[in-house]
C-alpha cells in the first residue's frame, strides 16, 4: 500500500511575522516547521504504516528551503521523499497547487492520502477535498484518528455531537485536526539515515501543470490593525460595554 | 512558546543539518519532559528513571563513539547535546556524560572485544547504566596516590577500598574503577551484584539535587578475571576520560548561562519598577550585555574545540581552557541573573538557583577550576604548580 | 454576477451566517441564489433580502454529512460565477470540493469583500499574524468568516423550488461517540477564562465554568489558587511554572497579576482583566479592565454573552 503525506512547510507558529514592502518577510523568519495538523497526519499515518507495511511518501510542493523539512519527515520514518519545487507558492491559485499535489500523487501511485485540515499560513483547508476530488478519492476530514479495517479504512472525525467514527475505502484522503498522537521526535538513528535518503525533486511542469495564469494574485499583505490601548472601566455596569468591544473592536467574540 | 537559544554570532550557521537535528531532537525533549520535571525531582532529590529510557530511546549515550550500536556522531553534535541537556539542568548533562564519557567509553578505549560486544550496546541503550570510580575521599585533586587497590588472586581480583563523589553510583549496572594494582593503576568493571560492593547514595546535597551522587565501597569484592580493562594502564586511562567529559561540560555550561541569561533578559522586560521595566536601567542593561559577551566568547570557544575534537588536533590544555572558562563564566552569570530577578530568584519558580547550586559542583568536579588553571600555567611556564615536590 | 450561496444549517434551521453571506454577495452586486442541503433552513432562506432564488436539495445523501456526495448533489444545480459559503468546517469542504469539480480557484475565510478589476478578497493569515487581501477573477468560489460581513435584512420573498438530486455516499457513519467529558485544556484553547485567589473559594470557579461553556473557552488559574486549594489543579495553572498561553482572548478574573502569572499569559492577543482593586498589577496589560468584584460582573457577564 503507498501512502503519500502531503506536508507543509510554515514559520514556525511561535516564530515573528514582519511585514515589509507589503509582503511577509520570509527572510526575517527566524525557524520554519512542519504545518501543525500536518504533523499529526504524518504520525497517523506512519502507524497504519507500522501495523500493516507498506511505503510512506512524504510530498511537499514549495521553494528549496522545504527539502529540510522532508529530511525531517525522512528522520521520524518517511520511506521516500518528493519534493515538487515551486519558489512562490503565493503566485498560484487552488486550481494550481491541487493539481500539482494530485499529479504527484498519481506519479507516486499512492492509493491513500494523509494531510492537515488546513496549512497554518494559509489556514485554508482547500487542499484536503480538492485533491481527493481530483484522484477521484473520497474525504474525510477533521480526522483525530484512522486505523486501517481490512482493505478500508475506519477514521474519526469530529461531529455536530462530539465524534463520530467512519468507514471509507481506498482511494481516499484524510486531512487531520488535532490527533490522538504527537508526532514522534527523531532519535539519532532516524536522524542519521535520513541524511542518506534521495528527494526526488521535480517541476510543476514535469508532473504537467502549467503554472502560468492564476486566477488570483495577491495585492498586499499588512500586519494585523494596532490594538488601541488599554482601556479600564468601574463597576460590572460596564461589562456590556467591554462585551461589545470585544465582539466589535477585536473581534475575539 | 519554543525555546530559543541566544547564538549572537550566529554558531548555529556552521552546523551541519545533521548536528542541528540532533540538537533539536534535544532541544525538543528538555523542554517536554525535563523543564516541567526538574523543580519537583529536584526538591525530591531523584533522578527520574524515565529520562534513562528517553535517553537511551533517542540514542544520545555514548554518541561519538564508533561501532557495537553507537553513532559515531561528531563532537560538535555531542557537544550540542550536553548544551541541551544542562540548559535543563547539570544533573541531566552529568548523567549522560557520566554515562558515555565515563564509562562507555574506557570500555570501547580500553576493553576487550568481549567486553565491549557484552557491554556497549545495552549501555548506549539506556538498558545498563554505568558509573565511574576514580576520586577517594582522601584524594580529588591528586588521583595518583589513591589507596583503593586490586590483588590477583589467581581466579579472581580482589578489590579493597572507597570512591567517593561518584554521580549514577546507585543506580549503576556496572562501576568502572580505578584500582592500583601491583602499584599500577588499572580499569576494572565491578558490577552491582560482586560480592563485596555496594553502592550507598550520598544524601543532604545543596547542589545537583536531582542527580544521583554515591560512595562505592569494596570490602573484599570479588570480580572474575576478565573484568580488567586490558588496554590501559596508569592515570592516561581515567584521564582521556575526563577529557571527553570535560569537552562536553564547556558545551553544557553554556546550555546553563543560556538558560539564565533567556531568563533574567525576559524577567527585566516584565519587571516594573519605578514605572519602567527594569531592562530600560543602565545596571541591568549592563549585566545583559556582559552575560551576552561571556555566552557568545564560551560558544566560539567550546565549537571550536569540538572542531579540534572531531580533526584530531586537540590537546588536552585546550580543553582545560574550555572546561574551567566556560563553567567560570556561567556561574557568574548564574549569579548575575539571580539578582536581576531579585527576591524572585530565590524561588524555584526560575531556574537561577537551581543551575546555580549546580554549577558550584560542576565548577569543581571533572577537574576543579583551580586545577585547569594550573594546567595552563604549566603549559604556559614549563614549570608545574600542583605539588611542592618537583 | 449570479452568487449560489450554500445555506448555512444549525439546530435544524438556518445559521445566521446565512444571511451575512448574502449580505456580503450584494455588497459586491451579487444576485444570490441560496442552495439548501437536504431541505434545512429553506422557508428562513427565502426571507432573506436580496436572495431571488432558493433552492431545497434533497436526497438520501443528506442524511448525514459527507464533503464528497453533498457538493457533488449540490453543485449540479448550482449556476453562479461564484460559490460562497460560511468558512466553518462543513462550508470549507463542500466549497472547496465544488471548487475542484468546477476547476476554479477557492479562497478561504474572507473577512471583508470588495470589487475592482476581480473581487477584493480580505482575509487573515499566519492565524491572524498578518493580512492579506488579494484579486480573485470569478468564477471562483469564496468562503468567508462568520461575524464578519453585515447580515442582509428580512423581508425578502424568494421563488423556492424543490430539486431532488442525491450521490452516492463513499463516507458511512458508523458510530456516534460522544466527546469525553474532559474539559479543553488552556494550552488548546483560544478563549482562556482564569481564576485567582480572589475567587475566594474553589467552589466559585463554577461560574467561571459557566462562562467558559457559553464561548467554548478552557478555565485556567494563577499558581495562588493551584498552591491555596487542592481542588484547583496544577494542570489549570498559567504562569512562570504553569503553561504559558497565546490565546486570541485571556479573562483574568480575582488574579491580581504578578509578575510570575503575567510570564505565562503576557502574549494573549486580547486581555480582560477583572478585580476588584483598582491598582491591581493586571490591569497594566488588560486590553480591557473592568475594577468590580466577580460577585458582580460574572453574571453580568454571563447575561451578555446570552444576548449575543
Amino acid at each position: 500500500m503507498g501512502i503519500a503525506v502531503l506536508l507543509k512547510q510554515v514559520p514556525d507558529t511561535t516564530a515573528k511575522i514582519t511585514v515589509s514592502g507589503g509582503r511577509v518577510d520570509e527572510a526575517a523568519v527566524s525557524k520554519w516547521s512542519f504545518s501543525p495538523y500536518d504533523e499529526y497526519a504524518l504520525e497517523s499515518a506512519l502507524q497504519i504504516k507500522e501495523a500493516g507495511g507498506g511505503d510512506l511518501i512524504a510530498v511537499t510542493c514549495g521553494p528549496a528551503r522545504a527539502a529540510k523539512m522532508l529530511t525531517d519527515a525522512a528522520a521520524v520514518g518517511a520511506d521516500a521523499l518528493v519534493h515538487i519545487l515551486v519558489d512562490d507558492l503565493g503566485a498560484l491559485d487552488t486550481t494550481q497547487v491541487q493539481a500539482i499535489l494530485a499529479a504527484a500523487v498519481k506519479h507516486i501511485g499512492a492509493d491513500v492520502v494523509f494531510c492537515g485540515k488546513q496549512a497554518a499560513d494559509t489556514n485554508a483547508g482547500s487542499t484536503g477535498p480538492g485533491v481527493a476530488h481530483l484522484l477521484d478519492a473520497s474525504c474525510v476530514t477533521m480526522v483525530s484518528e484512522v486505523a486501517a479495517d481490512g482493505d478500508s479504512f475506519t477514521a474519526i472525525r469530529a461531529s455536530a455531537g462530539g465524534n463520530e467514527r467512519v468507514a471509507v475505502s481506498s482511494p481516499c484522503v484524510f486531512a487531520f485536526d488535532k490527533g490522538t498522537t504527537e508526532l514522534r521526535r527523531p532519535n539519532v538513528r532516524g536522524i542519521m539515515m535520513a541524511k542518506k535518503k534521495i528527494i526526488e525533486t521535480m517541476t510543476p511542469a514535469d508532473l504537467g501543470v502549467d503554472t502560468g495564469s492564476s486566477s488570483v494574485s495577491i495585492d498586499t499583505h499588512s500586519p494585523p490593525p494596532e490594538k488601541p490601548p488599554g482601556q479600564k472601566f468601574e463597576g460590572a455596569e460596564s461589562v456590556a460595554t467591554v462585551v461589545g468591544k470585544l465582539r466589535d473592536e477585536a473581534n475575539v467574540i | 512558546m519554543a525555546y530559543e537559544a541566544l547564538d549572537f554570532y550566529d554558531v548555529d550557521s556552521l552546523l551541519t543539518d545533521e548536528e542541528r537535528m540532533i540538537r533539536d531532537a534535544v532541544r525538543d525533549w528538555v523542554d517536554e519532559n525535563v523543564i516541567p520535571n526538574i523543580e519537583k525531582a529536584c526538591r525530591d532529590e531523584v533522578f527520574p528513571d524515565q529520562w534513562r529510557v528517553d535517553l537511551g530511546e533517542m540514542g544520545v549515550l555514548g554518541a561519538p563513539l564508533e561501532g557495537y550500536g553507537c553513532p559515531g556522531l561528531s563532537y560538535i553534535a555531542y557537544g550540542l547535546i550536553c548544551q541541551e541537556l544542562e540548559r535543563g539542568d547539570s544533573g541531566v548533562r552529568s548523567f549522560a556524560s557520566v554515562q558515555g564519557s565515563l564509562a562507555m567509553y574506557p570500555i570501547w578505549d580500553f576493553g576487550s572485544e568481549e567486553q565491549k560486544n557484552h557491554y556497549l550496546p545495552k549501555m548506549h541503550a539506556g538498558e545498563w547504566v554505568g558509573c565511574f570510580g576514580l576520586t577517594e575521599p582522601d584524594y580529588g585533586s591528586n588521583p595518583g596516590d589513591m589507596i583503593t587497590r586490586a590483588e590477583d588472586k589467581g581466579d579472581h581480583y580482589l578489590l579493597n577500598g572507597a570512591k567517593m563523589w561518584i554521580t549514577n553510583g546507585t543506580i549503576a549496572d556496572l562501576a568502572i574503577v580505578w584500582a592500583k594494582l601491583d602499584g599500577v593503576i588499572r580499569g576494572f568493571i565491578v558490577e552491582k551484584e560482586d560480592p563485596g560492593f555496594t553502592a550507598p547514595e550520598m544524601t543532604g546535597k545543596h547542589s545537583l539535587k536531582a542527580s544521583v551522587t554515591s560512595e562505592l565501597v569494596f570490602q573484599d569484592c570479588r570480580i572474575p578475571k576478565d573484568r580488567i580493562l586490558p588496554g590501559v594502564e596508569g592515570l592516561k586511562g581515567p584521564f582521556s576520560c575526563l577529557n571527553n567529559a570535560r569537552y562536553g561540560i564547556s558545551w553544557g555550561a553554556v546550555g546553563a548561562a543560556q538558560s539564565c541569561f533567556n531568563s533574567a533578559r525576559e524577567y527585566a522586560l516584565s519587571r516594573i519598577q519605578f514605572d519602567h521595566p527594569i531592562a530600560s536601567y543602565q545596571l541591568v542593561q549592563n549585566k545583559l550585555s556582559w552575560m551576552l559577551r561571556e555566552i557568545t566568547k564560551g560558544q566560539l570557544l567550546a565549537f571550536h574545540l569540538g572542531k579540534k575534537k572531531d580533526d584530531g588536533t586537540w590537546t588536552p590544555e585546550q580543553i582545560s581552557l574550555a572546561k574551567m572558562n566556560n563553567v567560570d563564566m556561567a556561574l557568574e552569570i548564574a549569579r548575575m541573573a539571580r539578582d536581576i530577578h531579585g527576591a524572585n530568584g530565590i524561588l524555584d519558580e526560575y531556574p537561577i538557583m537551581r543551575h546555580m547550586a549546580n554549577l558550584e559542583s560542576v565548577k569543581t568536579y571533572e577537574g576543579t577550576h583551580d586545577i585547569h588553571n594550573l594546567i595552563i600555567g604549566r603549559h604556559i611556564t614549563g614549570i608545574q604548580a600542583f605539588t611542592r615536590e618537583p | 454576477m449570479d452568487v449560489t450561496v450554500i445555506a448555512e444549517a444549525s439546530g435544524g434551521g438556518l445559521h445566521p451566517v446565512t444571511a451575512q453571506l448574502v449580505g456580503a454577495a450584494s455588497s459586491i452586486g451579487g444576485i444570490s441564489t441560496v442552495l439548501c442541503a437536504g431541505g434545512v433552513g429553506v422557508t428562513e432562506a427565502a426571507s432573506i433580502a436580496g436572495v431571488t432564488k432558493v433552492i431545497s436539495v434533497e436526497g438520501d445523501c443528506f442524511g448525514s454529512f459527507d464533503g464528497g456526495a453533498w457538493a457533488e448533489a449540490l453543485n449540479s444545480v448550482a449556476r453562479g460565477d461564484v460559490i460562497m459559503a460560511a468558512a466553518t468546517a462543513s462550508g470549507r469542504e463542500i466549497a472547496a470540493t465544488m471548487a475542484a469539480m468546477r476547476g476554479i480557484p477557492i479562497v478561504q475565510d474572507a473577512t471583508a469583500l470588495g470589487i475592482a478589476s476581480g473581487i477584493l478578497v480580505t482575509r487573515p493569515i499566519y492565524s491572524g499574524k498578518a493580512i492579506e487581501t488579494s484579486t480573485v477573477q470569478w468564477p471562483c468560489a469564496i468562503t468567508l468568516r462568520a461575524n464578519a460581513f453585515d447580515a442582509a435584512g428580512g423581508g425578502g420573498n424568494a421563488d423556492v423550488s424543490t430539486v431532488n438530486q442525491s450521490a452516492d455516499v463513499a463516507v458511512a457513519v458508523k458510530e456516534a461517540i460522544a466527546k469525553a467529558s474532559e474539559r479543553l485544556d488552556v494550552t488548546e484553547a483560544d478563549i482562556i477564562i482564569s481564576g485567582g485567589r480572589g475567587m475566594g473559594d474553589p467552589a466559585n470557579f463554577s461560574h467561571l465554568y459557566e462562562v467558559a461553556d457559553m464561548i467554548g473557552a478552557a478555565v485556567g488559574a494563577s499558581r495562588a489558587a493551584v498552591d491555596t486549594w487542592d481542588e484547583i489543579p496544577h494542570s489549570m495553572q498559567v504562569g512562570q511554572t504553569g503553561k504559558t498561553v497565546t490565546p486570541s482572548l485571556y479573562i483574568a478574573v480575582g488574579i491580581s497579576g504578578a509578575i510570575q502569572h503575567l510570564a505565562g499569559m503576557r502574549t494573549s492577543k486580547y486581555i480582560v482583566a477583572i478585580n476588584k482593586d483598582p491598582d491591581a498589577p493586571i490591569f497594566g496589560v488588560a486590553d480591557y479592565g473592568i475594577v468590580a468584584t466577580w460577585e458582580e460582573a460574572l453574571p453580568a457577564l454571563k447575561d451578555e454573552l446570552g444576548k449575543l
